[in-house]
This record gives structure tokens, C-alpha cells and sequence, in this order.
């Protein structure tokens, strides 16, 4: 048995790279020894400590549980799926690409069915070989320990409704099957899903030994299967990475080996003695943002330090549409239209960190068509503010003077935001009054349906990089549960005709339909969205080779220090 | 009949003292007398009158003088000074068009002390925090030491079961680190607002922070008057009283209330001076003072976000703040030499 | 004397009972602060949140779950955070103390000695204009607000004046333990201990001088007077012993205060992770049982204290060993 699976997989895998040369694809430089160019990198470069810094950790470093950007740039250098997203940078970053499986997967039944063949010869950093039952019982572990997206992404998958029911006891039963002989995983689901790929490139899909509990580790460190694994984690000191002595690089574009031997995220210290530390070099680089007060200056005396990059995230105002005033359309238009957005980017940091925006898929996204009703003269573009439509807007609704509290968080940059927001409600007519909550239960008060919340400020940052999961996730009926501290769609939006075109969008994945729906959305304005965000990151000056993709951005393997 | 031939002696006796002593002109007469030989006191009852002043003639200020709304952002705006038309926030000149930096101080009437990263005047918000941070230190003061003579009194001059719990409350709120119960207090409220049955205060109601500042203290004032009146009920006139059938109303009307009173009265600049520093440590926090609402904390907490570049956003609420609490503590020491040099109020922060 | 101790040990259980329940019920009922939904992500469905809410035991009545949180902080002692999942508690306090410890213990040695010097020399002074002076200037440390102190401190140390030959040596914010770096330590821990000692210093001294000027009315030091002996020799041996009685417990009180996390503003403003600012974070975050954790910590350090500052006096004073408090 043994001996037949081992000549399998040699097999299987020569014949796959063959495929892959004769098709021509990118895929083919998924060799097993880095490409030229990177071997001579690697041998200039290889080596040293990466020392970075966040004020606060995210949260467990369970990779099928975080559900943090912070962590996911970790687990992008530790954790592998079947599938994965490139570590390239601009768009190649946002393709799916076969990582613990050889290749794509063979997709048949009319999209239910998902076959995967697992790459040979691959261990996990404890030493254990990675084989197909590893692979089952991660997809299963992901239900017993109530993953945060199992109900919403991959309750798909055949037999999950039994597993979210009593999660103990899943064994996800006709969804999914290996055959260790073959090295072959096959997925059914219920009904296609044009995205399903995408979402098993997440971390929340990684790969785990089969023997791993059943419940969050918490702060005990997964068995990885990238150039590096988590060698300790403490919440109040640092999360510290060093590489993982059975990675192999099997695939450049999923799991580029990494320069630097070892990588120390060290928590505790405030942006603006990050920043500091950053430019006298005694830091390479940090989690978050720089402070307002040195913007100027990294931009006057250490422009070489900078790199900036537009996300797939934007601010945006929530309007709760049950709520008076703005549960009347007219309301919510002007408030889009009252906003000076140039003037909200100003508070952000300046023009360089915010593209303004009024339409709801964000540039670099599919069936993003560029669309703003709300601005002084509608077209494609934002350019100033129509106070007056605003105004008019506003009697005409009947809603004059109502009493309107701006919800945000505490946070320096969106209080600022919220303060501006009053004085544009005032002008257009309402009465509005701030109510500044902690930026740790931004999100979830905003989201409880008992809060009452009229208008609130928040951000999106995209899961993956699909329009579904910008209007699908924030607008569907069935992202609202009232009362609930986990309801995503807080604008309380369910509209079934624009729900039906979603669902029809998600199985074709036309751009057409997705630029339609998202312009339709705009003009209904559940929800205005204000600036797509540009990320700043400040490196030390030893820091080279930085390599910044849409979805992990700066990639930790990437980087070198010496 | 010893008893009997004693007993109007003793009455006459206290109704001789109680007309003589008529309370409260005798003491306090000598108290304002004693104050004001003390020139330090004095100097810093002046300097808290002209704060006070000052912050209640902001909006003259803002209108007049420096011609701005201090409560509206001016992210867009230009400001002429001595004939020269400056931006309000001056953009980024640097290659990366990163930042801004708000106009410095111009030291002309408008943006005197210059403008804070909204674009607001700093001189002005001064002003009108001040109001909010003398308003809310001082209505906790009263609060608080209203508190700790009702608490006080009831357990000292009640005793038994009353006094038990009373006490027994009283630890559980005195061994809560001060700060730490009126941020944990602070952080709850401010998210959810208080809701007491028909009754709905607002998260950014002044009155919120008033609560809170005036509970944190009540034990450190309450404590003293108790053990004063405790001592009070057991001394020998009051007993006497109490045997003769004076009505409690009145001993506690006559004879408690008039020493605790004083008592009160010396821990009043005291309590007020720690007042005003847990108030701009809350809103330093951002979980006292809620925007566009200014107060000195909340001031140093915009300044604390432009600290490199216009640091006299930050400087200049501390100043004010150490300024009145330092009149404050001075003045307080001053009423005490004259009114009641025993009282020690002793807080931990 | 056994029974007061019994008492003050029951006193003291009483009052950190009071205190954890008063931390429970504040914190329990705030809104978007709902632990199973913040665990179970920004994306769960009604099902999974649940699922996580019953693991977790959220939906047992509030007291099973204010004894569950108790059984596990002192008895199995895994009580977890529900922000950084998996995070133990009690660990966290634990790495925090010797930061907080450095702190305290540090800025104790600065506010004594300079207590010491400005009460001494104010008595010794006094009525002139050093005196006055002295009680001026301890009395500007007692008002400022020491978050702002910290602040300043920092801009001028760290920015404005940290390139002049001043200021050059003060580190990057931050705390380096005193094994890893001893002088690293030291330089590091300067600035904050000097702002934490600028608060008490002037207190100290201020209570020093009034005891002090209180004990040279009394009669055993008008007869060392009267013995001829020199001013020194009965402010040191005569008048000062007795006046740092008051100073000594004084000084248990804060200290004990300040061990527990009472430095918070001071840990924050200069990010020195000790027990204070977890409880700050912990605060922030409304994470319950880190908050439950810290202020158990705290509270018992303030209950010991005062306790031990009792029985001492009552060592000391058999006259108020039935003295309630």
C-alpha cells in the first residue's frame, strides 16, 4: 500500500508539471527549486532578525478562528490551504493559486463537486507528514470549534447543516472525502458557488495535523507548514516567528521561502515611539497607523521609508434604514451628498492615504466601474460637495430638525471624522449630537439592532477580494439579525429584488451584473462610503526588498534586513 | 433625689450653651477673621475668581475677540492675522502630500494660542473647557460632600445595623483604587448612557462625569465625618441631651451638623482640587467630556495627537489645570488652619 | 491580638467579595460588549454565535457564571480573556509585576529621599522664605495632573531636546527588564520614576514638616532642648523618629496602592506593560476577566495595606486595638 501511494504520487506530480508546462502557464515557475533570479536573492540576502511592532495583539493565533488582518499577514507566511492567494504583489496578489494540492482544483457536476489532489511529500513543521486525513479534519475541526464564517461561507458544503447543529460531533458526511491511497480530497456542495475557491484560500481553511484539539489554542502556537511557525506567543509581550525547519519551497507564488530567520512582533508600544524607533532603526516596522503629528515629517525627511498602497477597504457611514430620519431615502441621499470628502481624506492624514469615493466596490475590485451620483456635478467621479441638493433634500423629506446622534468610535482620526459629520448634519438641517463608544465595540454595538443606532462610522476591509463580499456581505437580507451583536448588515437594508440579482451575480460572477447592482446600491445609500483607505507603512532603512500585496500586505517572507 | 435636683441644673446648663454659643456667627466670625491674615489664601481665592471669570466670559471671547465658533471644525478656511491671509490647517508641503499641521500660536486676538487639528481656536476652547471642567469639579464637589454627610451622619449618629452597612459600603468603595472605579464606571456609562426608570441621562451629559466624580471620593469624606460624629454622640453634651429628651432632629440640627459643617467646608477646596484632576484624566481617556463638548482634559488629549508639531495645544490646558488646582489646595489649606485644623483628608490615587 | 487579625482577615474577604461583585455587575450588562459575539466574528451566523455563546457559558444565569469566573480565577486559577483568546490571566499579572514593581519601588526611593530632605529643610527653615518655597513647590507636584506631566516629559526628552546633550541618553519609550539590560533598565525607568516622585515628593515633605513642627512642641524635646542638646542631634534622634511613624504608614498605604496598578496613567503614558496598564487595556478592550483579575489584585494589595498599617499600629498603640474602621 505504502509503496503504491509513494509511486502515485511521483506520478501524479510529474505528470501535473507537465500539464503546466505544455498549458504555459504562470503556474508552471511552481517549481520545486526557487527560480534563478530568487536563488541569487536568497543567497545575497538570507538572513538576520526582522523586528516589528504592534500596540495590541489580535486575539488567538488560531488560524481557523482569527479573524484579523494582523494575523492573517502572519498566518500567510505559517498556514497553507489546498488553495491559496499569491504573495505577489497589484493584481497577481488577488489570484487563487494551488498550494498544499498540486494544482487547481478539477471542478465537475456543474460546480458541486471540488477534486483536489494533495502534493506529495510535505511535512508540517512538527515533522508529521501532511497527508489526507490532516486534510479532513481541518474542514471538520473548522465546525466543531464554530468558526466565525462556518454558518456564512462554508455551510455550503454537504452534511454542514448537521455540523452546525451539534458542532461535537461533525464529521461533514457525504461533504467531503479522501482516499490517503491516492492522495485525492473531494468536496460536495450543496449548490454552486462560484466563490468557494476563494474562500478556502483563507486562513480559516488551513491545514492542521489531525490530532490538533478540537477547541481554540488560543495562545498556543499551530503546527505550520509555511518557511516559518509561531515559536511562542504571549498577548502582552510578542508573538515571535522563526522558520520552520521542514519547509521546502514547493511553490514560489503560493509560499515563497522567507530572507529573514526569524520575525518578533513585539506588543505594547504607542505609534508615535513606533515611529521613532522605526527612523533612529532600531525597529523595522509597524502594524499601525503613523500618527497624524509625524506625517509631515516622514513625508519631508524620510520619503525613502514610506510605501504607500491603496486597500480593498473603505470608511463608511451606516444609516440605519428603519430608523427615522433615515429610513427615507431622500435623508440618506443628502447626507452623501453633504460631504465634503476631500476634507474627511484631510483628517485621515492628507490625499496620499484616501481616494474619495461614493459607491460601494472599491477600485481593484471585479465590477468596479468608477460611479458618484452624490457630488456637484454626478459622473464617475467625487469632486465636491452639493450642499444645497442636500438641503433641499432634507425639507423634502419632512425630516427637518429631527434630533440625529452620529455614533463613532473613540479613536483620534474618527472622532475627528464625527466632529466634522455634526457640523454637515447642522448645516443640512438636523440636530445631530455625537456619541463616542470604545473602537473595540465599534462594530458590534453598531451592529445590534437594539442599539438603535441612527447613523454610525466604520470600516470594510475585504475578505477576499470578491464584490459579493462587499454588497452580498454588508447588504444582503441575510447578513441582518435584529438584536443580535453579530448582524453585519447595520444599515438593517433588505431589499429581495437587488437580494435575487446578488444571488444570480455570485453563480455567474459577471462584472456587468455586479457594476449594475453596485450602482443601484449607491442610489439607494444604506450605507455612503466616504474614502477607499491607502495604507502607510514605514520601514526602517535596513528593510529591503519591500513587497506589499492587496490582500496580506507588506509579506513577511519578502523582506529582507541585511 | 440627686437625680431629680441635677437634672435642671444640667438643662440650664444647655440652654445656657446653646443660646451663648449661637453657632453660626461665634466660630466662623474668628475663621473669616483668621483668613484673612493669610495672604496666600487670599491670592488664591483671587486667582480662582479670575478663572472663573474668564472661562464664564467665553463666549464674549469667542465672538468678540476671537471671532470663531470654537465647537465647529474650519478644516477649509483661511484666517487673515496683521493683513497676511493664513490657512487654518496648513496642507503638507513635502513630496508625499502627508499630514497637515494646524496654525500656530499667532498671539493676535484671533487663534491667540492658534488652532487644534480641526482647525478650532485653542485660546477659545480653553476658555469654554474651562467652564465644563470647573463646572463638573465643582458640582461633584458638592455632590460628593452632600453624600458624605448624609452617609456619614446616618452611620455615626444612628450606629447599629445602619452603621454596619453603611461602613461595610463604604470599605468596598474605598479599597476600589479611585481611579480605576471611575474609569471602569466611566467606560461602561459613556457606551450606554444611564437609565434609571423613566429617567435617560445621555452618554454626553455633563451630568454623567458629575455622578461618577462625585461617588469615587464619597468615602474618603464620608469616613472623617463619621468618626467625628461618633465622637459627637458620645460626647457629654449630646448625651446629656439625649437624656433629656431633646429631639434628635434638633441635637442633630444644633450641635452635629454645625461641626461637620465646618469640617465639610475645609475638605470643599480639597475634594474640588482632586476633582478637577480625575475629570482631565478621564477626559484625557476619552471617557469623560464628549466631543465637540471641550474640557481641559479633552484638550490635552487633541493636543496629545499634534504634540510634535503644536505642542501648545497640550501645554496650555495643563498649565490652567495646575494653576486652579494649586489655588485650589492652597485656599484649602488656608480654611483649614482657620476653621478646623484637625480635618485630614488623605486620598489615594 | 489573634482576634483582630481574624477580623481583619474577614474584613478583608467581605470586602474583595464586594468589590469582584461590583466589577461583575458593571461590566456585565454593557452593550456591544456581548463576549460570544465579539469571539465569534464580524460575520457569524445567529447559529455559530450560539454555538459559542453555550461554550463558553453564556447563557447560564449571571450568578453560575459570576461563581464559574471566581472558581476559575482563584481555585483553578485558568481563567482566560475573552478578547485575546486563550491569554491566562494570572500569568499576565504576573510578568506585569516586575515592571510595575521597577516603577513603584524606583520612584519610592526618589519620593522618600526627597521628601526626607524637603521636610527636613522646611522645619529646619522655617517661617523663612525656603520654606515657603519648598511648601510651594511641593505643593505645584501635588496639583499637576500626572498623565500631562508625562506627557511633557516625553516631548521634551523624546523630541524636543532629546538631540542636545541633556537628554541624548533617554532611550525609546519602552521597558527593558533589569536582567536582560541593567543600564538599558535604568536609563529607561529615569524619566518615569522622576515624573511618579514629583507627586509625592512634595506630599511627603509637606506631612514631614507639620509632624515634625507638631513634635517640637512636645515636652521630651523641650527637654532635650533644655539638656543643651544641638539642633541636629534632637531633630534626628528626638523629633524625627517620631514623626515618621505617620510617614511610615503613610508611605505603606500608597505603596501598596501603587504595587497594585495604581501607576496606571504613569504605565501608559510611558507603555510600560506592567499591571497597570494590562488593566488599562484590559479596560479598553471591556475584556471581564482581565478587568476582574486587576482590580482583584489591586484592591487586595490597598486591603493588605491598610490592614497592615492597623495591626502595626496596634502593635505599636495598644489604645486602638479596638479602633473599627
Amino acid at each position: 500500500m505504502i509503496k503504491f501511494c509513494w509511486a502515485a504520487r511521483i506520478c501524479r506530480r510529474a505528470a501535473a508539471s507537465a500539464a503546466a508546462v505544455l498549458l504555459g502557464l504562470s503556474l508552471a515557475r511552481a517549481g520545486i527549486e526557487p527560480s534563478g533570479d530568487r536563488g541569487a536573492l536568497m543567497r545575497a540576502h538570507r538572513g538576520g532578525a526582522l523586528r516589528l511592532s504592534s500596540y495590541q495583539p489580535s486575539g488567538t493565533i488560531d488560524p481557523q478562528i482569527n479573524y484579523e488582518s494582523d494575523f492573517w499577514q502572519v498566518f500567510a507566511v505559517t498556514q497553507d490551504g489546498l488553495l491559496t492567494f499569491a504573495k505577489a504583489e497589484d493584481q497577481p496578489g488577488m489570484t487563487v493559486v494551488p498550494d498544499l494540492a498540486d494544482a487547481l482544483p478539477e471542478i465537475t457536476d456543474g460546480g458541486l463537486t471540488y477534486r483536489f489532489h494533495l502534493r506529495p511529500g510535505l511535512r508540517f513543521s512538527t515533522g508529521q507528514k501532511i497527508g489526507v486525513a490532516d486534510v479532513l479534519a481541518s474542514f471538520r475541526r473548522m465546525f466543531k470549534i464554530s468558526g466565525p464564517n462556518v454558518g456564512s461561507w462554508y455551510n455550503i458544503l454537504v452534511g454542514a447543516d448537521a455540523c452546525l447543529a451539534t458542532p461535537a460531533t461533525c464529521t461533514l458526511a457525504g461533504g467531503i472525502e479522501g482516499d490517503p491511497a491516492t492522495g485525492t480530497i473531494t468536496l460536495h456542495l450543496i449548490r454552486p458557488d462560484a466563490e468557494f475557491s476563494q474562500k478556502i484560500a483563507l486562513p480559516f481553511a488551513s491545514i492542521l495535523p489531525a490530532d490538533t484539539p478540537p477547541s481554540d489554542l488560543g495562545t498556543t502556537p499551530p503546527a505550520a507548514t509555511g518557511p516559518y511557525m509561531i515559536a511562542s506567543y504571549n498577548p502582552v509581550r510578542a508573538l515571535v516567528l522563526v522558520r520552520n525547519p521542514y519547509f521546502h519551497q514547493w511553490s514560489e507564488a503560493a509560499q515563497p521561502d522567507g530572507f529573514v530567520d526569524s520575525i518578533t512582533i513585539r506588543y505594547g508600544l504607542q505609534n508615535e515611539a513606533e515611529i521613532t524607533a522605526i527612523e533612529n532603526g532600531s525597529l523595522d516596522w509597524t502594524s499601525d497607523p503613523a500618527p497624524l503629528d509625524r506625517l509631515a515629517e516622514i513625508g519631508a525627511r524620510f520619503t525613502s521609508l514610506a510605501h504607500i498602497h491603496p486597500l480593498l477597504a473603505y470608511y463608511y457611514l451606516m444609516m440605519n434604514t428603519r430608523i427615522a430620519p433615515f429610513s427615507d431615502v431622500r435623508a440618506r441621499r443628502a447626507v452623501a451628498f453633504a460631504i465634503n470628502r476631500r476634507l474627511v481624506v484631510n483628517l485621515y492624514g492628507g490625499p496620499a492615504l484616501g481616494t474619495p469615493i461614493c459607491q460601494l466596490l472599491p477600485e481593484g475590485i471585479a465590477g468596479h466601474v468608477p460611479y458618484c451620483p452624490f457630488t456637484l456635478n454626478p459622473g464617475a467621479t467625487w469632486s465636491a460637495p452639493d450642499l444645497a441638493q442636500a438641503r433641499a433634500l432634507v425639507k423634502a423629506s419632512g425630516t427637518a430638525g429631527q434630533k440625529v446622534t452620529i455614533v463613532s468610535s473613540d479613536r483620534d482620526i474618527e472622532r475627528a471624522i464625527a466632529i466634522y459629520l455634526q457640523s454637515v448634519l447642522n448645516d443640512i438641517g438636523y440636530r445631530a449630537s455625537i456619541h463616542s463608544i470604545s473602537f473595540n465595540i465599534r462594530d458590534t454595538y453598531l451592529q445590534n439592532s437594539s442599539n438603535r443606532v441612527q447613523i454610525g462610522l466604520t470600516d470594510w476591509y475585504q475578505d477576499y477580494p470578491s464584490p459579493s463580499d462587499f454588497l452580498n456581505v454588508l447588504l444582503s437580507c441575510a447578513s441582518f439579525h435584529p438584536g443580535s451583536d453579530a448582524s453585519i448588515n447595520m444599515s438593517a437594508f433588505c431589499d429581495p429584488g437587488i437580494d435575487a440579482r446578488m444571488q444570480q451575480a455570485m453563480q455567474t460572477q459577471s462584472a456587468a451584473d455586479w457594476a449594475g447592482i453596485d450602482h443601484d446600491l449607491t442610489d439607494l445609500a444604506p450605507l455612503t462610503t466616504l474614502f477607499q483607505i491607502h495604507r502607510l507603512d514605514v520601514v526602517s532603512a535596513r528593510l529591503g526588498h519591500f513587497r506589499f500585496s492587496p490582500l496580506v500586505h507588506m509579506i513577511f517572507s519578502e523582506v529582507w534586513v541585511q | 433625689m440627686v437625680p431629680a435636683s441635677r437634672a435642671p441644673n444640667i438643662k440650664s446648663f444647655l440652654l445656657l450653651f446653646f443660646k451663648k454659643e449661637d453657632l453660626p456667627s461665634g466660630p466662623w466670625r474668628v475663621a473669616l477673621a483668621r483668613l484673612r491674615q493669610d495672604r496666600a489664601a487670599l491670592a488664591s481665592a483671587a486667582t480662582l475668581v479670575l478663572i472663573i471669570v474668564a472661562c464664564l466670559l467665553a463666549p464674549l471671547y469667542a465672538r468678540h475677540i476671537a471671532g470663531t465658533d470654537p465647537f465647529r471644525p474650519h478644516l477649509d478656511e483661511t484666517v487673515t492675522i496683521g493683513g497676511r491671509t493664513l490657512d487654518i490647517l496648513q496642507p503638507a508641503d513635502n513630496p508625499l502630500h502627508l499630514g497637515s499641521a494646524p496654525l500656530g500660536p499667532t498671539w493676535h486676538g484671533a487663534y491667540f494660542l492658534g488652532a487644534d487639528g480641526q482647525g478650532r481656536d485653542v485660546a477659545a476652547r480653553l476658555l469654554y473647557g474651562g467652564r465644563n471642567s470647573l463646572l463638573i469639579a465643582g458640582a461633584a464637589t458638592l455632590l460628593c460632600l452632600a453624600l458624605a454627610a448624609i452617609v456619614g451622619i446616618l452611620a455615626g449618629f444612628m450606629g447599629g445595623v445602619i452603621d454596619q452597612i453603611l461602613s461595610r459600603l463604604l470599605d468596598i468603595l474605598w479599597a476600589f483604587p479611585v481611579y480605576l472605579l471611575a474609569i471602569s464606571l466611566s467606560v461602561v456609562l459613556i457606551s450606554q448612557g444611564l437609565h434609571i426608570g423613566p429617567f435617560t441621562i445621555e452618554a454626553d451629559s455633563l451630568l454623567l462625569p458629575i455622578a461618577i466624580i462625585g461617588i469615587v471620593y464619597v468615602p474618603y469624606a464620608a469616613r472623617p465625618v463619621r468618626g467625628l460624629v461618633l465622637g459627637l454622640a458620645r460626647s457629654d453634651f449630646v448625651l446629656a441631651a439625649v437624656a433629656l429628651g431633646v429631639p434628635n432632629r434638633r441635637i442633630l440640627v444644633r450641635d452635629i451638623l454645625p461641626n461637620v459643617a465646618s469640617t465639610l467646608l475645609v475638605f470643599a477646596p480639597l475634594i474640588m482640587a482632586l476633582n478637577l484632576l480625575t475629570e482631565s484624566a478621564l477626559s484625557f481617556l476619552q471617557i469623560g467630556v464628549q466631543p465637540p463638548a471641550a474640557s481641559w482634559g479633552t484638550i490635552i488629549a487633541d493636543g496629545q495627537t499634534l504634540i510634535y508639531t503644536s505642542p501648545i495645544v497640550a501645554i496650555a490646558p495643563g498649565v490652567a489645570i495646575v494653576i486652579t488646582v494649586l489655588a485650589l489646595n492652597v485656599l484649602g489649606d488656608g480654611l483649614r488652619d482657620a476653621l478646623d485644623p484637625r480635618a485630614k483628608l488623605r486620598v489615594r490615587s | 491580638m489573634i482576634r483582630l487579625l481574624a477580623q481583619r482577615l474577614g474584613q478583608m474577604a467581605f470586602v474583595m467579595f464586594g468589590i469582584s461583585v461590583l466589577v461583575f455587575l458593571i461590566f456585565f450588562a454593557t452593550p456591544g460588549a456581548d463576549p460570544a459575539a465579539r469571539i465569534a466574528g464580524r460575520n457569524a451566523t445567529p447559529q455559530v454565535l450560539a454555538a459559542v455563546r453555550h461554550d463558553f457559558g453564556f447563557d447560564r444565569p449571571i450568578p453560575v457564571q459570576y461563581a464559574l469566573m471566581m472558581k476559575r480565577l482563584f481555585i483553578t486559577q485558568d481563567l482566560t480573556s475573552f478578547v485575546n483568546r486563550g491569554e491566562q490571566v494570572i500569568p499576565e499579572i504576573v510578568a506585569g509585576t516586575p515592571v510595575t514593581l521597577s516603577l513603584v519601588l524606583g520612584a519610592a526611593v526618589l519620593w522618600v529621599a526627597g521628601g526626607l530632605a524637603i521636610g527636613i529643610t522646611a522645619a529646619l527653615t522655617r517661617g523663612t522664605f525656603t520654606d515657603r518655597a519648598l511648601m510651594v513647590a511641593g505643593l505645584i507636584g501635588v496639583s499637576m495632573p500626572v498623565f500631562w506631566v508625562g506627557e511633557m516629559a516625553n516631548l521634551i526628552t523624546q523630541s524636543r531636546l532629546h538631540d542636545t546633550w541633556l537628554f541624548f541618553w533617554v532611550p525609546p519609550l519602552g521597558y527593558t527588564p533589569l536582567t536582560e539590560n541593567p543600564f538599558l533598565w535604568l536609563k529607561s525607568m529615569l524619566i518615569p520614576w522622576l515624573t511618579l516622585a514629583l507627586l509625592y515628593m512634595g506630599l511627603y515633605g509637606r506631612v514631614l514638616r507639620a509632624s515634625l513642627i507638631e513634635a517640637y512642641q512636645e515636652d521630651f524635646i523641650r527637654t532635650a532642648r533644655a539638656k543643651g542638646l544641638s539642633e541636629t542631634r534632637i531633630l534626628l534622634r528626638h523629633a524625627l523618629r517620631t514623626s515618621l511613624i505617620t510617614c511610615v504608614s503613610l508611605f505603606g498605604l500608597d505603596f501598596g496602592v501603587l504595587v497594585g496598578g495604581g501607576a496606571l496613567l504613569t504605565e501608559v503614558v510611558f507603555d510600560l506593560q506592567g499591571v497597570g496598564k494590562l488593566t488599562f487595556d484590559a479596560l479598553q478592550n471591556l475584556d471581564l476577566p482581565v478587568i476582574m483579575a486587576t482590580v482583584m489584585y489591586a484592591s487586595f494589595f490597598v486591603v493588605a495595606a491598610n490592614a497592615a498599617v492597623d495591626v502595626a499600629y496596634a502593635l505599636l498603640d495598644p489604645r486602638v486595638s479596638t479602633r473599627s474602621v
